[in-house]
């Protein structure tokens, strides 16, 4: 495959930091879904395992969302840690900034932690918070970076939110560091979150290659390594719409040469490795691709023959709510599996685009959400399982309908030729579970016999 | 004795839980019903994802979806769309909106808003109420109680009567309190009417969140108290409200009504089982039923053989107020040290308890539960166990660490000794973990 260049993709997403042309649509009341700016926020800058997260606002903000992701750390785990200004009453009438600056200084000296990240919330931003003037005024008497994220639930989308924490990167993090003068500098993974570990198997691969990794932007992330990310030579952006805008910024800023890609499935996989060596400007680490993509795509298809063998023709309905659709339609096409319905939901006209591509003319576009029209779409398309997140997981229980967790709380990898394999494993396993037939047969006394002679 | 607090300025692993999901909670209780939050789009998608982790059931909710310059100009017009789908495309029997901090915040006056909505329409049949549930202020068991009272205080309301009433003295209305899994709800139903009574729960989750398969998906709750039983309940002779928050609630009944109520405190353990068990064998004259003589053998029974393993042991447990209560009082019973026992906020039954108790999050619990044997408390407090190296028992809200959580029992002879036994096999296999790691290898 010849590689994109990424000045073929136009900048129409919800995810560019240049001016939108098409402004993200409006949640329904009384039909909306999904979470808040915050949430993206926090998706975003949560994977920085060594950092602090402050969230400045009541209780439940924090409360409710802490330890929710799958996204795994392999050493610090501060990030894990849910701490919380807590407002009251009180705070709300005469100001919350004593209680945050105080809060700041005790994280400080308690944890002593690379990096502090303040995020406000609705309330806070409500009632007009100076959160930037109360970091700046910490960060300098602290001699620590401590880095608003002014992205308060009510301001719109999760996607919304993924972008503006990749623009408090691009303000207060990157380029304010340098790596040690013996670093091998490489591809910075921007969009990666290493859900259940899939950036562990992304980086093995790339080391096989000869790849090395700057930063991850920000799976498994140190605080530091992100300070340098402007050294790298390329970024990539893993199927991740939302910080688009963050990669084009730095090619502006720095030079940066950036493409988009994903790591689902073994073409995607092979495609990203390769974009990487391209643009790297390296021949020698374009023939070690070469020859890994090879070998491996070549196990791999030894190891997925009885896969293949049962998931040929299975229908499918994929709703992972926009960004990663396309990619993961290319992943199931690889084992046969037909995608016969496709949320649309968060994805903008370039996302729905790249899915036209990949699947059939007769494939069912899921635009809004809501369990009863994912469920009606799996009826009518006869699909035999359903792949999306956890929050329809127990919907599709509650209907008899086989299901694959896709989205950021599970606890299975899927990126990288062996996370194909696994995803092949987790369908077939899924499709041929005993309890389909058991829960739809009844109990024997409801079943329809003659009565006994008396 | 004391409520105490430890200094510090920022809450660190909150184990404080917002309120709003505590109304949402017990509206799932409710048959056909529709949470609406009142708020922006986190503010119910973070509780939504929250109660599917915990009961593994999908859950009804909505949300007015605010955005910012719809709180700044005219929040309620988004309410009013919101209302609209809601009505126009699920037809609920039964919508509870949910105020949260952002309506408070910005002044909202959604509860006239409501009531005008519901004069234009005519809305007449269902159930529509408001609940103000901001969320600096108490917890999940504050705003599940407050919702139970709003409910109660609209059910009123609608029947209009007061004072004059048909009484039905063999039905008893169950106020469960937030703490109780859906099979607690279960065992305290069955253990009235086997003295012959009706028991109607308010709200009941042990009919919606217990596990029942095989019913289809709904956007709106299935099972729970239908509408019905629920206008119904004003008609019945006493009220048992199981939880201290839940005293509100059934004094509501009593002043509207002339309903007699009865408060369980505790709902845990050897003591407030035979309180319980005592009191309905009172009021209705019938016998202790067989089977519940032949737990409390086996529950004494089962103390007896567990009482080895907790000797010396000590327990830290952080909960929401009522369940630390009921906690400490099965703790007490297994004679057992309570090293620290730890709550969200601060209520009158926790600030009445004859021991010491703090009102923290789960950072103050491993700060005061060093060298505790067992730690319990959701499944937010497996790290801070493990840092402790105390045995972990996953209790309360919530728990996404153990499968069948929201089935297990704690209420009755039955709940206490499978408490019991519990706990004690959590210490043995700690134990015997130790011992192998002790184990010198050549
Ligand atoms: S919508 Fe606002 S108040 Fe609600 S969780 Fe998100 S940031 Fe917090």
């Amino acid at each position: 495959m010849d590689p994109v260049r990424h000045d073929e993709f136009d900048s129409q997403a919800c995810g560019s930091i240049a001016p939108k042309v098409k402004a993200c649509p409006r949640p329904k009341p009384g039909e909306a879904a999904g979470g808040c700016s915050f949430d993206g926020a926090q998706i975003t800058l949560l994977p920085i395992m060594d950092a602090a997260h402050l969230v400045h606002g009541p209780v439940a903000c924090a409360g409710n969302s802490w330890e929710s992701r799958g996204t795994l750390s392999s050493g610090p785990s501060l990030s894990q840690y849910g701490f919380a200004t807590d407002l009251t009453d009180s705070d709300i009438i005469f100001g919350g900034e004593k209680k945050l600056k105080d809060s700041i200084d005790y994280i400080a000296g308690r944890f002593a932690p690379p990096a502090i990240f303040v995020y406000s919330t609705c309330v806070t931003a409500l009632t007009g918070e100076d959160l930037d003037s109360v970091c700046k005024e910490a960060a300098e008497r602290l001699g620590l970076p401590v880095i608003p994220v002014n992205s308060p639930g009510f301001v719109g989308s999760k996607n919304l939110g993924n972008r503006l924490a990749g623009e408090a990167l691009l303000q207060y993090v990157i380029g304010t560091g340098e790596p040690e003068p013996e670093t091998v500098m490489g591809v910075n993974l921007i969009g990666e979150y290493n859900i259940a570990g899939e950036m562990w198997d992304i980086e093995r691969l790339m080391g096989s290659a000869g790849i090395a990794v700057t930063s991850r932007i920000t799976g498994d992330a140190r605080y530091k390594e992100i300070t340098w990310a402007h050294r790298a030579k390329v970024n990539m952006v893993v199927c991740s719409r939302a910080l688009l805008g963050l990669a084009r910024e730095m090619e502006g800023r720095y030079g940066i040469p950036f493409f988009e890609g994903s790591f689902y499935g073994a073409k995607e996989t092979t495609y990203s490795l390769r974009q990487m060596a391209y643009l790297m400007n390296d021949r020698e680490m374009e023939r070690r691709v070469d020859r890994l993509t090879e070998r491996e795509e070549s196990r791999l298809s030894q190891e997925l023959r009885p896969y293949r063998k049962l998931l040929k023709g299975k229908r499918a309905v994929l709703y992972t709510g926009g960004v990663k659709s396309w990619s993961v339609i290319s992943a199931l096409k690889e084992l046969g599996v037909q995608v016969v319905g496709v949320g649309t939901n968060k994805s903008t006209q370039d996302d729905v685009r790249r899915i036209a591509d990949r699947v059939g003319d007769d494939t069912e576009y899921i635009p809004e959400g809501g369990a009863s029209r994912i469920i009606k779409t799996v009826r009518e398309r006869k699909a035999d399982i359903m792949i999306a997140g956890g929050r329809n997981m127990y919907v599709a229980m509650k209907e008899q309908i086989p299901f694959i967790d896709i989205n950021q709380e599970r606890h299975k990898a899927y990126a990288g030729y062996e996370g194909l394999l696994r995803l092949a494993k987790e369908l077939a396993y899924s499709l041929g579970n005993p309890i389909w037939k058991l829960a739809a047969s009844p109990a024997p006394w409801d079943k329809e016999a003659p009565p006994y002679d008396r | 004795m004391t409520v105490n607090r430890r200094k510090k300025p920022v809450s660190v692993n909150p184990l404080k839980i917002g309120q709003s999901l505590g109304a949402v909670l017990a509206l799932q209780g409710c048959y056909r019903a529709m949470p609406l939050i009142h708020g922006a789009q986190g503010c119910s998608a973070f509780p939504k994802a929250l109660l599917t982790r915990h009961f593994r059931e999908p859950i009804a909710l909505q949300t007015s979806a605010l955005q910012e310059m719809d709180v700044i100009f005219d929040a309620n017009r988004n309410l009013e769309e919101a209302l609209n789908l809601v009505l126009s495309k699920h037809r609920p029997d039964i919508i509870g909106i949910i105020g949260t901090e952002l309506t408070d915040v910005a002044g909202v006056d959604y509860q006239n808003m409501l009531k005008s909505y519901k004069r234009e329409r005519n809305m007449r049949g269902g159930l529509a109420f408001t609940v103000v549930l901001p969320d600096f202020r108490g917890s999940l068991e504050s705003g599940f109680s407050a919702t139970v009272e709003s409910m109660i205080d609209e059910m009123i309301q609608q029947a209009g009567h007061r004072g004059a009433r048909s009484v039905n003295s063999r039905q008893i209305t169950l106020l469960p309190g937030s703490f109780l899994t859906p099979a607690d709800v279960m065992e305290l139903k069955e253990m009235i009417s086997s003295f012959g009574f009706e028991v109607i729960a308010l709200p009941d989750i042990s009919t919606s969140l217990s596990g029942h398969l095989l019913t289809g998906f709904s956007p709106l709750t299935r099972g729970g108290v239908p509408l019905d039983s629920m206008l119904q309940s004003l008609q019945s002779g006493l009220t048992i409200a199981v939880g201290g928050s839940m005293e509100r609630p059934a004094r509501r009944l009593h002043n509207a009504l002339g309903t007699p109520y009865k408060v369980f405190e505790g709902a845990m353990g050897l003591k407030a089982t035979d309180e319980l068990l005592h009191f309905l064998h009172q009021i209705s004259g019938e016998p202790v039923p067989l089977r519940y003589c032949w737990q409390r053998e086996n529950l004494l029974d089962s103390m007896l053989d567990a009482h080895f393993q907790f000797a010396g042991m000590s327990v830290l447990a952080a909960l929401e107020p009522d369940h630390l209560y009921s906690v400490s009082g099965w703790l007490e019973e297994l004679g057992v040290e309570q090293k620290a026992l730890l709550t969200s906020f601060e209520t009158p039954l926790v600030a009445g308890m004859e021991r010491e108790v703090w009102v923290g999050d789960l950072d103050d619990a491993e700060v005061l539960g060093k060298g505790a044997d067992l730690w319990i408390s959701n499944s937010h407090g497996i790290a801070g166990a493990k840092r402790v190296s105390a045995a972990f028992l996953a209790a309360g809200f919530p728990v996404w660490s153990e499968l069948g959580a929201y089935m297990s029992v704690s209420v009755g002879y039955r709940g206490a000794m499978e408490w019991s036994n519990r706990a004690g096999n959590l210490i043995m296999q700690r134990e015997a973990g130790s011992r192998e790691s002790s184990v010198r290898h050549r």
